[in-house]
């Protein structure tokens, strides 16, 4: 009962009270590059979830089996970084298969992945915050996933309606997302302390 | 000898950290590959080469996305050669050639006309619009503007065009026929539908420049260069008809000749006009016209 409890916590904390979008200001790249329309938003929701997931759960089996044992930590980033840059490869090459549409529409975001702070900020937390299970490290990562897919889409889902709206000249583009994703951040400062 | 000794201390126990490196790297790598091959994406030479044979403006006339989706459909489906209104029949003949084709002969090449020719001056408002700068916001409000068929100058149609050929000019959407390429954008973005696209058979072509279905008096009450539907034109030329109130021109039988310019002239509010990229400038309503003499 305790781990399952603990489990739904870390779930929930992970998704709103830590989001690492708009409580941590990770993965601010995807997150502003690619909100412009909410079926995008979606799919960059889901691609880096699915990315999050398996290095989530490859780098902490990783750090845990070869890593700790042979006292090699000082390899840490350099293993983490592999294991991301390969999951985000085989989503690229997935797309390009299965999804030429969504892959042709996110252009250079895509392999920016690979780069997102987001996914490697997680492997770090993960190590930081003394996830001792698998099953512990596997919900963290799908709840960071599932976290960064939410804030992404509310951005595109505001950014849409934007779009009817007269924007003052001065505030066009860039900065008008900037003040939305900054008074979304402040919403979510709301959950601060629940759990 | 300290050195030596360090160096080969170092060296002892990086050789762990190395078959690490090693394994993991070649482990993915595997993964990657298998991957790979299982995943691979055929892509057929000639859709590179028809997209190169493209104008590459994605201006969406073809109804796909891009010229990179184009390019794949018209291999899939040959039928959708000619559909790249910027490229003309250059591009038809060019993506024909390699598909091994022959392209029949297709129409002469549509242009939009604005089928208003009223400018601020020659209407009537009932109301000043404050709301969003946009024809789309403008028209699903009640009327500011009394003519419920005429362009309302807000400029949808300009946005909508890549190629800055479209401009308001003095409350009216102006087309630029020397920079126009026939991509239809202008005609889709229209709330009013007042942007047709006309088959351009002579390098000027002659219109109604109006799309009031109202009756000649609220026309007339609304406008001062609105359609009246008085059937002089129709007097005049064959190719002129009048139905709910409205001339149209049939542009297939259209022909630069001396029946439609009588029309043209006889016509009481000047709204049958020349338009083209050497048209000349819009004849006067009679009523101007008596004021002037005045």
């Amino acid at each position: 009962m305790d781990t399952v409890y603990i489990l739904i916590t870390g779930f929930l904390s992970v998704v709103l009270i830590n989001n690492l979008v708009l409580t941590k200001f990770l993965g601010i790249c995807p997150y502003l590059g690619v909100s412009g329309r909410i079926d995008m938003a979606f799919g960059m929701g889901l691609a880096v979830t699915f990315v999050m997931t398996l290095s989530g759960t490859l780098t902490w089996l990783i750090d845990h089996m070869v890593l700790m044992p042979l006292g090699l930590e000082v390899t840490r980033y350099v293993c983490f970084i592999l294991v991301i840059a390969s999951a985000v490869q085989l989503v690229e090459m997935y797309l390009r298969k299965f999804f030429p549409p969504l892959y042709d529409s996110f252009g250079i975001f895509l392999p920016l992945i690979t780069t997102n702070c987001a996914i490697l900020g997680l492997c770090l937390f993960l190590n930081l915050w003394g996830t001792d299970s698998l099953l512990e490290a596997v919900v963290l990562s799908v709840g960071g996933g599932i976290g960064f897919t939410m804030a992404i889409c509310i951005m595109a889902g505001i950014r849409e309606n934007l779009q009817m709206v007269d924007v003052p000249e001065c505030l066009k583009g860039a900065p008008i997302t900037l003040i939305t994703a900054g008074i979304l951040s402040l919403a979510f400062m709301g959950f601060a302390g629940i759990i | 000898m300290m050195i030596l000794a360090s160096i080969v201390e170092l060296l002892s126990s990086a050789w762990l950290a190395g078959l690490v490196m090693l394994g993991l790297g070649f482990a993915f790598a595997v993964v990657l590959l298998i991957a790979h091959e299982k995943l691979k994406v055929e892509v057929d030479p000639k859709i590179e080469q028809i997209h190169a044979a493209l104008p590459n403006l994605d201006c969406g006339a073809c109804g796909f996305a891009g010229c990179g989706g184009y390019a794949k459909g018209v291999l899939e489906n040959p039928e959708l050669i000619g559909k790249c209104s910027p490229g003309g029949a250059d591009v038809s003949a060019k993506i024909a050639e390699i598909l091994n084709l022959q392209v029949s002969e297709s129409g002469p090449a549509k242009r939009p006309i604005v089928h208003c020719r009223a400018h601020t001056a020659d209407r009537v408002y009932f109301a000043e619009y404050q709301g969003i700068p946009s024809c789309t916001a403008a028209n699903a409000l009640a009327n500011a503007q009394a003519c419920k068929f005429g362009c309302l100058g807000y400029g949808d149609c300009v946005r909508a065009c890549k190629f800055d050929a479209l401009h308001v000019v003095d409350g009216l959407a102006t087309v630029d026929y020397t920079k126009c390429t026939g991509c239809t954008a202008c005609s889709k973005a229209c709330p009013r539908n007042l942007i047709e696209m006309v088959p351009f058979g002579h390098e000027n072509m002659m219109t109604v420049a109006c799309s009031s279905r109202e009756n000649g008096k609220s026309t007339r009450a609304m406008c001062q260069v609105g359609c009246i539907g008085c059937k002089l034109c129709t007097k005049q030329s064959d190719a002129f008809t009048v139905e709910d109130n409205l001339a149209r021109l049939d542009y297939s039988k259209y022909e630069p000749c001396g029946e439609n310019e009588a029309a043209l002239n006889k016509c009481p509010t000047g709204v049958i006009v020349h338009r083209g990229p050497t048209a000349p400038p819009p004849r006067e309503p009679k009523a101007k016209q008596a004021a002037a003499k005045a």
